[in-house]
């Protein structure tokens, strides 16, 4: 499957303070992929999605997305670009409701300015308008990911799991070309981790994303991804299929010590 | 209220029968207070309503986007004296003076913004307290703003009337406060307001989110001072007067007072904030003329013996610092709070 | 004229740097910016006042008392008010600090009206001795000596004694204290205390060259916090450097400048030293991580 590549990332090292976190690490994404990223906790998983989304400046390495670099640009800027991302510890807005955090998500794609926005009065208004047009889009994220219960809570109140969702659908709402999850099962128990593999999938073949994948479940990662990274003390050890990854010395002694195999873990 | 038929009555103001009826009614009480009050209490209502104007501004900044400030008195300093020099040496009339006086303040607003990036808790405070004590130094010192001796401010026409007293001023003042207030509501409700509380709850995620955290911030500072501003503007034709002393660092302090006792991140919070703080700061400040239960006579007998009876107006000063403490200990959503917990109280009553 | 003004500079940067160290000892064990700082101290002062002019004690019990005072008006502050704060973000510290210091202020102008006195003080303003060029009063140089001998005990104190070493412990991590028997609640009242009485020094000290009434610590507790915000306010050492650093570049530029905007430019600095360095001069700035 030779597609188009979307995204890559080519030679990217950060350090802080003398401790190398990425070291030279590089991989390509085609268009409409799974990509995933593996390896102990403190590898340097994190790190890379941190210089990806620009809010870490690597020291060195070039990130390009869609034929353009994006190294070291604000994050808000990736943003608009069409990258979103969820994080390892949830970061949402705990004192707004499920439909607000999600409507956050369509900021970059909303029109509306102070002035507008402070004097609207009527349905017609263009603040108002532009309201109604995005709330209806976000009400489809809310549907695709039965989030309907929770829509008017303080996402602050919510399940952990339940957040995690909430998480997922504030970055769906951006439509990213390139989505970003960091850990998404972690804290899940296992019927809420087959909801996800099923929604990562719909994400992946009906919204046509790209999806970037930091995961510990090694089941989800073997199930669904296209290719796969594994890293270890920031350097890459193997990148490739995911049974190619799978059967690696490397990766065996790495991430299960000397004698298991994936299949006893899982 | 749960059955919303489309998703403008999401953002709608008032989204039920119930509430239009309260509404107007709060309309009529406001048109025929004039008429049937005594001077004094006109003269309160311009008051707290140009305290509420900066406590809802006040609010945008720390009770929405989560940042602090303690330089507040510099903006309404700047919005009192910006419009009094732009009407007694330009010329230019009343609502063009306010509203360019308004946007200077949001000038400065922003330039304070842009350290304020970097800076969080303290030093945002220090740094905030500093623009507050600056301007009031350099107003003081400078003979263009009357230095130490203040600025009369000029007749205030409008349209071609003269507004001389409380009564006249107080149709000018409300309207002006309803405007900002509901503009402030609407605007936290639709797409920049939303980026101001994304930054507040996380500023990761806002600009991971494409929130322009530079933008927002600096615009939420900008906001706010323009608020102050026009508050300020208002504020040199209640008194007439203006001088340094007024716009103190105790003034800033206040101005947080009352935003915590409203309700931190409640427009609703902001407007009793600023009413319910004036009318105890006017109220305290008199406090000896009390002669419910004989207070004002035993306090005085009170001080007279143990303190100073000069000092007496100084528990305004007490009773502030310890209504702020123990809101933020034991009620931190302030007033907003109270009202909540209220109607749930009533709304499942008897249970 | 240079060497006056950077004499006069210590003495009142010694102030500063007074003031600025007992805002950071609580700083840095509980995260408080103590904006109430300025007002125990002037309270305490007050107290010294009573002590010695309305019922005649000697220097020594005057002043001993006032700092005992001063302790305890730390303890009682923290115990009673800001321990019941539940789950405190930083704004809400602010403000219960905010609120000690108008209730102190508005006390202290009840009790003590708006009228200015002086407060007598053992070694005198008006006696100077030449140091080369410069005159100085021997008030300044001994605002200067106490200042460093305070300092040098709080170094000795932090770094040999078994509380400092606990306080130590809690302000860099308050659970991992508790959990090896460190009693960090009584960690806290001793530094409140601590700090409490050593803006008390400062409040004496500065007394005696201004006058006394309730505005007496309005200006110093800012030029204090100031410095600390400048030096940066997790370091003791930075923070009394920049007492020092704040009390030299006012005097230099009051006496070569400007007069008049004296005490604006200690704010200009601020704002210039926290745009290129946020966590201040001398402290290492923390990013949140995710």
């Amino acid at each position: 499957m030779a597609g188009d590549i979307l995204f890559s990332v080519d030679e990217l090292s950060i350090s802080f303070g003398g401790l190398v976190a990425v070291d030279r690490v590089s991989f390509n994404l085609e268009k409409g992929a799974i990509f995933s990223i593996i390896g102990p906790n403190g590898a340097g998983k994190t790190t890379i999605f941190n210089c990806i989304n620009g809010l870490y400046k690597p020291d060195s390495g070039v990130i390009t997305f869609k034929g353009e670099e994006i190294t070291g640009l604000a994050p808000h800027r990736i943003a608009r670009k069409g990258i979103a991302r969820t994080f390892q510890n949830i970061e949402l807005f705990a004192n707004m409701t499920t439909m607000e955090n999600l409507m956050l998500g369509r900021h970059i794609h909303m029109k509306t300015g102070i002035w507008t926005g402070a004097t609207f009065f009527r349905r017609g208004s263009r603040a108002a308008q532009d309201e109604i047009r995005h709330r209806e889009r976000v009400e489809r994220i809310i549907d695709l990911l039965d989030l309907q219960a929770a829509r008017n809570q303080f996402v602050g109140a919510l399940p952990y799991g339940t957040q995690k969702l909430v998480e997922l659908g504030r970055a769906l709402a951006l439509e990213p070309e390139l989505l970003l999850l960091d850990e998404p099962s972690a804290g899940m128990n296992s019927e809420e981790k087959q909801d996800l593999i099923f929604w990562i999938k719909d994400i992946q073949d009906e919204l046509g994303m790209s999806i970037l994948l930091i995961e510990h479940d090694m089941k989800m990662v073997m199930d669904i991804s296209d290719r796969i990274l594994a890293i270890n003390f920031g350097k890459p050890i193997v990148e490739g299929l995911p049974e190619e990854v799978q059967k690696h010395p490397e990766v065996l002694k790495a991430y299960l010590g000397e004698d298991e195999s994936f299949d006893s873990a899982a | 209220m749960d059955m919303k038929r489309d998703y403008y009555e999401d953002i709608q103001l008032l989204d039920s029968k119930v509430l239009w009826f309260w509404f107007i009614m709060l309309i009529a009480a406001l048109g025929v207070f004039p008429f049937l009050s005594p001077n004094y209490y006109i003269y309160m209502a311009n008051y707290m309503a140009i305290n509420v104007i900066v406590t809802v501004g006040l609010n945008i900044l720390v009770g929405y986007t989560g940042q602090i400030s303690l330089g507040h008195a510099g903006f309404f300093a700047i919005g009192a004296y910006g419009t009094v020099l732009l009407m007694s040496y330009l010329h230019v009339p009343f609502f063009l003076a306010l509203v360019a006086a308004a946007f200077i303040a949001a000038f400065f607003g922003f330039v304070l913004g842009l350290p304020a990036l970097r800076l969080e808790g303290p030093y945002l405070a220090i740094a905030t307290l500093g623009f507050g004590m600056a301007i009031t130094q350099v107003i003081g010192r400078w003979q263009v703003f009357g230095g130490r001796m203040g600025m009369e401010a000029p007749p205030l026409t409008l349209f071609g009337v003269n507004l001389e007293t409380d009564f006249q001023r107080y149709f000018l003042i409300i309207p002006v406060t309803f405007f900002m207030t509901w503009a402030a509501r609407n605007l936290m409700k639709t797409r920049v307001g939303r980026a101001f509380i994304a930054i507040r709850d996380s500023d990761i995620a806002a600009e991971t989110m494409g929130v322009n955290l530079t933008l927002y911030k600096t615009l939420s500072f900008a906001v706010s001072a323009f608020y102050t501003g026009i508050a300020g503007g208002l504020f040199a034709f209640l008194l007439g007067f203006i001088n340094p002393s007024t716009f103190n660092f105790f003034l800033s302090i206040y101005f947080l007072a009352f935003v915590i006792v409203g309700g931190i991140g409640s427009i609703f919070g902001s407007i009793m904030g600023g009413v319910v703080m004036t009318f105890l700061l006017l109220e305290l400040d008199k406090i000896q003329e009390i002669s419910f239960l004989g207070i004002g006579q035993m306090l005085a007998a009170f001080s007279e013996r143990w303190m100073t009876l000069v000092g007496l107006p100084n528990i305004a000063s007490i009773i502030f610092g310890l209504i702020i403490i123990l809101l933020v200990v034991f009620e931190p959503l302030g007033l907003y709070g109270f009202w909540i917990r209220t109607k749930i109280y009533w709304k499942t009553w008897p249970f | 004229m240079f060497l006056q003004l950077i004499m006069s500079g210590l003495s009142f940067g010694s102030l500063y740097a007074l003031i600025a160290l007992a805002m950071v000892i609580i700083y840095k064990t509980s995260e408080v910016p103590n904006f109430g700082q300025g007002e125990m101290a002037m309270i305490s002062t007050f107290v010294a006042y009573t002590l010695l002019v309305t019922y005649q004690y000697s220097y020594a019990v005057s002043f001993v008392g006032a700092l005992l005072f001063a302790a305890v008006l730390g303890v009682f502050l923290e115990f009673v008010f800001l321990r019941r704060a539940k789950d405190p973000n930083v704004l809400s510290l602010i403000l219960i600090t905010l609120g000690f210091e108008m209730v102190l202020y508005g006390l202290a102008s009840w009790k003590w009206g708006a009228d200015q006195r002086d407060l007598p003080f053992p070694v005198s303003d008006f006696d100077t001795v030449s140091l080369g060029p410069a005159v100085v009063s021997y008030l300044n140089i001994a605002t200067l000596l106490i200042t460093l001998v305070l300092m040098f005990f709080l170094f000795l104190f932090f770094k040999y004694t078994k509380v400092g070493i606990a306080m130590k412990a809690t302000q860099q991590n308050a659970m991992a204290a508790r959990i090896n028997g460190i009693r960090t609640n009584r960690i806290l009242s001793i530094t409140w205390a601590m700090s409490s009485l050593i803006g008390a020094v400062a409040g004496i000290l500065l007394a005696p060259i201004a006058t006394l009434d309730p505005n007496l610590m309005l200006d110093p507790l800012l030029k204090g916090f100031s410095s600390a915000v400048l030096g940066g306010m997790t370091t003791l050492v930075g923070a009394a450097l920049g007492g020092y650093i704040l009390g030299i570049i006012e005097n230099l530029f009051g006496g070569y400048v400007s007069l008049e905007f004296k005490s604006i430019v200690a704010f200009g600095i601020i704002v210039l030293v926290l745009c290129f360095k946020p966590s201040g001069l001398f402290a290492r700035h923390y990013v949140r991580k995710v």
